[in-house]
């Protein structure tokens, strides 16, 4: 006899593509090919199993960022596109994922520093780009038109879609071939109906990431790491409105307690740990795109994706 | 395969008479079916049902105790593979290891370290386990007196990890009577193993190279008569040791390979990867954990972890409701009010406690949940915070009426003003900022 493990799966996750290289219109140095996975993550068979990514967060305005990461990164913080470039060069990130935390502003009307943000950081770097556009609907549209608009062609994955308002970034997102994320808060039937949503105005859902919220280790963790494990069951028992790779990103790792509190010698060491902890974490539970922001935690996951996950497989250089 | 409380209760005497402890038969049976129960506790089953209810009631996962005294602690007695099904129970014990080539003060300095460090988090003491001595000298004489040396500077449960007969027989010579694991046995060895630990009552680590092996190796264990097993698949690398422990936790639960039913062991000082073995062993099954000395950074992360995966999904950490006293609050003291969310409680309560501003909490029964879901969830309003005012007494305990409410429940402030008839002024959003904002706009 050899003993298997037993879960009995009948169904797959769907594959997302992000990025376009030159071959697909785009001007990516590589693009990637997620999802497809026909087992728990790590479990069963390599050949089904997609490599997880690494997505490096920054921001165009520092203001609101973590100042953890502000003092680290020093003066970089205020060249947005030189930033996405040395997270690039120094850290080998797999995707940027940029924060218009600009719109945040109160009275937000810059829209045409935008574009200029977007190819700025498109010429910096030639990896896949995450966007994320605005949090306030009144201005979504605008925004995400430009988001959409100035990286047309290069298929970004565009974020954050929510129950209340999607509509916008999904005309964004039609209009211009690119992917969105779909986020709900920590809650699997939340998280297909938004699903649902998205399929009904007319997203296919080959352009659609799930984030289910993942709350900060020690700070609502449990919830998010076990809403995953359970859209991740749900889709490979064959639950198609679920069956899409989830991305996870836990925003308020830098602000808590114990990473806010850390000994001055240890604070970079304590916040990169405690989003490492989170993102592998997750990636276990199932989620295929992790996010950080301190630079030092992605060796960290690097070096432990890779031991899972030797071949380099979403990548299509 | 587990029996449904239904068809345990068809097994039993249906005497209602109570001597198991329960009320009614059926209570009964619904311990059994939850693996719960002890069959042993009702006199009057017959020996059909005593066969039947025998294997199938026990917990597939043994329930092995390691250690002896305040950090004694037990593992094992899972039920699910997935913690949203039920619960996980038993949190994994964490062993540091040091090893027989350290100096006496190296060697304390460690088991000082796991004997006094605390991680305080929401109201729970949260450590790590114990010591884990491994032979590098190989010589079992040196061994043993490295075993001494942790012995001799505090009561925490080790692991010897001997690697020979020999080294193990000199550890259990100090701490025999202390229930340590003692690591391992194998096929060719597991005999000699198992009648030394039995000796001591030691609990035995054994090790096979693939969930074959081990199920057979651990059936000769039981059939020479030593049941407190832990496995340890050596997992060459993170990915076998998540298809190993997965396929064992599921081999255990479903009874299908009952001999799988033991805790897990697993050494996680792989090099380059250490953190990432520690997270793997937490979320997957791990019981006994060995690690090397960890980062204090690592050692905050990986405890709260543990406690996350551990903490039961179907209900949060909750506090009592009521008003609770922070320093010495006097008549004039602020009154904060906050939800029963445990989590919400205890950072709120440790930002006020640094303010030294002594003042009431009072707490408002949300069903456990924090400031910003239950106002998302509608579980935090104005009649609620009203009742708790009356309930509480607090009125008799201030001489003003003006309440702080934090700042995610701010969109409830004009109607709690209206229903309370209390002055409510909304405090920050982020409990941090609490000692700074009492300093400047608190007057009663
Ligand atoms: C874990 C979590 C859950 C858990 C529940 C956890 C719990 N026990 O409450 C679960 C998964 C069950 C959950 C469910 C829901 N959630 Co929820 N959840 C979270 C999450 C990730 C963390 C919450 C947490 O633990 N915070 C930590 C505690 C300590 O925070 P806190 O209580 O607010 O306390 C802080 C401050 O308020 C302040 N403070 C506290 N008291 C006081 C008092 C005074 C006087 C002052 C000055 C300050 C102060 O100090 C604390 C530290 O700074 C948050 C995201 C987030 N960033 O908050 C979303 C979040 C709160 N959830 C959200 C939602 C919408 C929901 C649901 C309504 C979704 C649904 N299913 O319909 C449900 C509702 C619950 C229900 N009906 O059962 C939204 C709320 C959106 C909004 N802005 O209104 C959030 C923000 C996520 C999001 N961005 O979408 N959630
Ligand atoms: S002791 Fe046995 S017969 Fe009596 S109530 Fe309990 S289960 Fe029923």
């Amino acid at each position: 006899m050899t003993l298997q493990t037993q879960n009995i799966w009948n169904g797959r996750i769907g594959t997302v593509t992000i990025g376009a290289d030159r071959a697909h219109g785009g001007t990516r140095t590589l693009q990637y090919t997620l999802g497809g996975e026909q087992d728990l993550a790590a479990v069963g068979p390599g050949a089904t199993q997609q490599r997880p990514l690494i997505a490096a967060e920054i921001c165009d305005d520092p203001g609101i960022w973590s100042p953890i990461v502000n003092t680290f990164m020093g003066d970089t913080v205020n060249d947005t596109a030189g930033w996405a470039g040395t997270m690039e060069s120094e850290y080998h990130p797999d995707i940027v994922r940029l924060h218009l935390t600009s719109t945040r502003k109160r009275n937000f009307k810059d829209f045409s520093g935008i574009p200029e943000t977007v190819s700025g950081v498109l010429k910096s770097t030639g990896l896949p780009l995450i966007i994320e556009g605005s949090n306030d609907p009144s201005i979504d549209s605008e925004v995400y038109q430009k988001c959409g608009e100035a990286s047309s062609g290069e298929r970004v994955l565009l974020g954050t879609a929510e129950a209340g308002r999607y509509r916008s970034i999904a005309a964004a997102a039609m209009a211009y071939n690119h992917c969105i994320i779909a986020q709900s808060p920590i809650d699997i039937n939340l998280a297909k109906q938004l699903n649902i949503l998205l399929k009904e105005i007319g997203v296919p859902y080959d352009r659609i990431l799930i984030d289910p919220y993942t709350g900060a280790l020690g700070y609502g963790f449990e919830y998010s790491y076990s809403v995953m494990e359970r859209i991740r069951y749900a889709a490979l028992k064959g639950d198609q409105d679920l069956a899409m790779t989830m991305i996870s990103a836990a925003p308020d790792s830098l602000n808590i307690r114990e990473v806010r509190e850390a000994r001055d010698d240890e604070t970079d060491r304590t916040a990169a740990t405690w989003e490492f902890y989170t993102a592998f974490s997750a990636v276990i539970a199932g989620a295929s795109i992790v996010c950080v922001r301190h630079p030092l935690a992605i060796p960290l996951l690097k070096s432990a994706i890779d031991s899972i996950w030797p071949h380099s497989a979403g990548r299509e250089a | 395969m587990a029996l449904k409380a239904l068809d345990i209760y068809k097994l039993l005497p249906k005497k209602n008479c109570k001597e198991c402890g329960d009320p009614t038969c059926l209570t009964f049976a619904m311990k059994l079916a939850s693996g719960k129960g002890d069959i042993e506790k009702c006199p009057y089953l017959d020996d059909h049902a005593k066969s039947v209810l025998g294997a199938s009631t026990k917990p597939p996962v043994r329930k092995i105790k390691i250690g002896v005294g305040e950090r004694a602690f037990v593992v094992g007695e899972e039920f699910v593979q997935f913690r949203h099904e039920k619960t996980f129970y038993h949190p994994p014990g964490i062993m540091v290891s040091v090893s027989d080539t350290q100096t006496k003060p190296e060697i304390e300095q460690i088991v000082t370290n796991v004997r006094d460090y605390v991680l305080t988090r929401i109201g729970m003491d949260l450590r790590l386990n114990g010591i884990a001595i491994r032979n590098d000298s190989n010589n079992p004489e040196q061994f043993g007196t490295a075993v001494s040396y942790a012995e001799g500077c505090a009561d925490l449960p080790v692991v010897l990890m001997a690697g020979t007969l020999a080294a193990a027989e000199a550890g259990l010579h100090e701490c025999g009577n202390y229930r340590p694991i003692v690591h391992c046995a194998t096929r060719e060895n597991y005999r000699e193993y198992c009648s030394l630990t039995k000796k001591s009552g030691a609990v035995l680590a054994i090790r096979a190279g693939t969930p074959d092996e081990m199920a057979e190796l651990s059936t000769l264990c039981t059939e020479a008569g030593q049941d407190a097993l832990l496995l340890d698949l050596s997992s060459r690398s993170l990915r076998q040791f998540i298809n190993d422990s997965t396929i064992i936790r599921q081999h255990a639960i479903t009874r299908t390979t009952p001999s799988l039913g033991y805790p897990v062991f697993y050494d996680a000082t792989i090099p380059d990867n250490a953190d990432a073995a520690l997270v793997l062993g937490i979320l997957k099954y791990g019981a006994v954990i060995v690690i090397g000395p960890p980062t204090r950074p690592s050692e905050k992360a990986l405890l709260t972890l543990r406690q996350n995966i551990y903490t039961d999904p179907q209900k949060p950490i909750q506090m009592t409701a009521g008003l609770y006293r922070v320093g010495n609050p006097g008549k004039d003291a602020p009154v904060l009010m906050t939800v029963n969310f445990s989590l919400t409680y205890f950072t709120l309560q440790g930002y006020l406690e640094s303010s030294r501003v002594s003042c009431y909490m009072l707490i408002v029964d949300t069903e456990g949940l924090s400031v910003l879901t239950a106002v998302a969830a509608g579980k935090l309003n104005e009649t609620m915070v009203r009742d708790a005012i009356k309930k509480y007494g607090v009125e008799n305990e201030v001489s003003h009426r003006t309440l702080i409410i934090p700042g995610y429940a701010s969109p409830l402030s004009g109607r709690i003003e209206e229903e309370t008839g209390w002055k409510v002024l909304v405090g920050p959003r982020d409990a941090a900022e609490i000692g700074e904002y009492l300093e400047t706009e608190w007057k009663a």
